[in-house]
């Protein structure tokens, strides 16, 4: 593994996941992993049951891009 | 200290009290697997309503007697081998209960990519833990991949209390799949460096 760089190395241990729990690193995943399921707006899923454009569809809105 | 580490130590405190409970009442832990069992077949009956808060309250109650049944039968020193297996299939049934719920709903409302999203969920939610429970049978430990079942019922219970069920499913199915794929490149590693009987 040392052949690769640091941002390889990062994709790489987030696919091949061998992390325990309540490590620095499983914090990281979970916060991304919250941040699509709560940022991302429903409507660019096509959720059939979400209400509300989330808060990237809110800021979105804002600065006008739609 | 981790936050997700803070949390789960949050969450342990109120459990105590229940856990405790069980021992005095000297309630069988496969019995309070069965009971979360039952509880998460009523959550895939809100999910398939479409009644997603309320799905959200009755899996949180189911999973509490999912997470205290191996820890009543540690205390009450009742833990066996079919317990674990015990527990392992009907963990199985909460998952498919659940997934079969989502895709009932998604089907009423005439939704066929989700359906069929809900399904490949299913699909590699159950294959997650076949590969391990395969690869445990010829090798000493798998355990690689992040989506596991408590992440998935974590996953779950946000999707139904925030009703962001779809953007859950996505995560869920991605991470799934890496998970599955994970656990037979872990395994092929394994039986290539160590193949059985090398060492004996």
């Amino acid at each position: 593994m040392n052949f690769l760089t640091l941002p390889f190395r990062m994709i790489w241990h987030a696919l091949f996941w061998t992390f325990e729990r309540a490590t620095w690193q499983y914090d990281l995943m979970v916060i991304a992993i919250l941040a699509f399921v709560w940022l991302t707006p429903p409507e660019w899923l096509g959720d059939p049951m979400a209400s509300g454009p989330g808060l990237i569809g809110i800021l979105a809105r804002l600065v006008g891009l739609r | 200290m981790t936050f997700t580490g803070a949390i789960g130590r949050a969450c342990l405190f109120p459990l105590r009290g229940i856990i405790r409970l069980c021992v005095v009442l000297g309630i069988h832990p496969n019995v309070l697997t069965l009971v979360g069992v039952l509880i998460n077949a009523a959550a895939g009956v809100a999910l398939a309503g479409g009644w997603f808060l309320l799905a959200g309250w009755i899996m949180l109650l189911a999973n509490i007697f999912d997470f205290i049944d191996g820890k009543v039968a540690d205390e009450l020193g009742l833990s066996s081998k079919f317990g674990g297996f015990w527990d392992s299939v009907m963990d199985r049934f909460s998952d498919l209960f659940i997934l079969t719920g989502l895709i009932y709903l998604y089907a009423t409302l005439d939704r066929p990519d989700y359906v069929l999203i809900a399904a490949l969920t299913l699909t590699f939610s159950v294959m997650t833990s076949y590969t391990r429970a395969r690869a445990e049978s010829i090798i000493p430990l798998c355990k690689v991949g992040f989506m596991e079942r408590p992440e998935r019922i974590v996953l779950f219970m946000i999707g139904a209390f925030t009703n962001r069920m779809a953007a859950v499913l996505w995560v869920i199915l991605v991470l799934s799949i890496l998970t599955v794929l994970d656990r037979i490149y872990f395994t092929w590693r394994e039986l290539r460096t160590n193949p059985p009987g090398a060492s004996a």
